[in-house]
């Protein structure tokens, strides 16, 4: 399965022809499609380019919802570049 | 607009440009629902068709109904509604509930309204627990809409044999719970 870094999802965040992707459970799935997520955003709470797992707990369904959309591949959670150091 | 009803949503702690979004979101669906209703409630015909027809047709003007009750809240909060009908409709909160390609298909046209409803069911939970406590008078229309939207769920449940709605059938009234914000 394809590896995904952070920074990949953040730049699919739906915008200007992006596509839109969100991160669950340690998986990267796409909703480009979705009529529910249009310009990346869904239910003006939750946007695309972001890991949704936590906010998945709190949303009024269940996980089936985001596991029906195709999966592009799996999270490594660390970001790659950037002007942090790890420690 | 009104100012301090808005003042004090936002003192409770409700981001309420993202409570206006959520509503005209919802709003759309309301209206949305109602058309593509129009389209199924015609489409149901022969002998079974016939028996959803009345319950197709309650939930669906009880769906404008909907409609009716969130529009004043929208502007009392200091939002409005797209001034482009098809931006309209690109927003809501629920797909469009399409006919099915076989509209003799009584058990896909139950999906397509059972699908309708549970999204709206989803949604108005959704206010209700953004606002409890909070924004009294959303709670209180969401709340009532949401009473609807479940009896709707229910009577198409029932029909696809997902069990017994627990309720009869409206006698000639509609929205028993909306009606007070109608009034």
């Amino acid at each position: 399965m394809r590896e995904i870094t952070l920074d990949e999802l953040r730049a699919a965040d739906g915008h200007e022809g992006r596509p839109a992707w969100i991160g669950y459970a340690g998986r990267v799935y796409d909703v480009t499609e979705s009529f529910l997520w249009q310009r990346g955003s869904h239910q003006a709470l939750h946007k695309a380019g972001r890991d949704l797992t936590v906010e998945l707990e709190a949303a009024p369904h269940g996980a089936e919802f985001v596991e029906g959309f195709p999966v592009v591949g799996q999270l490594i959670p660390r970001s790659t570049g950037g002007n942090t150091c790890e420690r | 607009m009104a100012k301090v009803a808005r003042e004090m949503v936002e003192k409770a702690g409700v981001n309420v440009d993202q409570l206006l979004e959520l509503l005209v979101k919802n709003a759309s669906a309301e209206l949305t629902t109602y058309y593509y209703y129009t389209i199924l409630r015609v489409n149901l015909i022969g002998l079974d068709g016939e028996g959803i027809k009345e319950i197709a047709e309650v939930a669906r003007i009880e769906d404008r109904n909907h409609f009716e009750a969130l529009v004043p809240r929208i502007y009392e909060l200091g939002g409005k509604l797209p001034d482009c009908m098809k931006a309209f409709h690109d927003a809501s909160a629920c797909p469009p509930a399409r006919l099915p390609t076989d509209p003799r298909d009584i058990r896909a046209m139950l999906q397509t309204l059972v699908e309708a409803e549970r999204c709206a069911v989803r949604g108005y939970t959704h206010i209700c627990n953004m606002t409890a406590g909070k924004d009294h008078r959303t709670y209180d229309l969401a709340l009532a809409i949401l009473n609807e939207e479940i009896e709707h769920e229910s009577w198409f449940s029932e029909f696809l044999g997902e069990g017994p709605s627990g309720h009869f059938m409206r006698h000639g009234e509609t929205s028993p719970f909306v009606s007070k914000f109608l009034k």
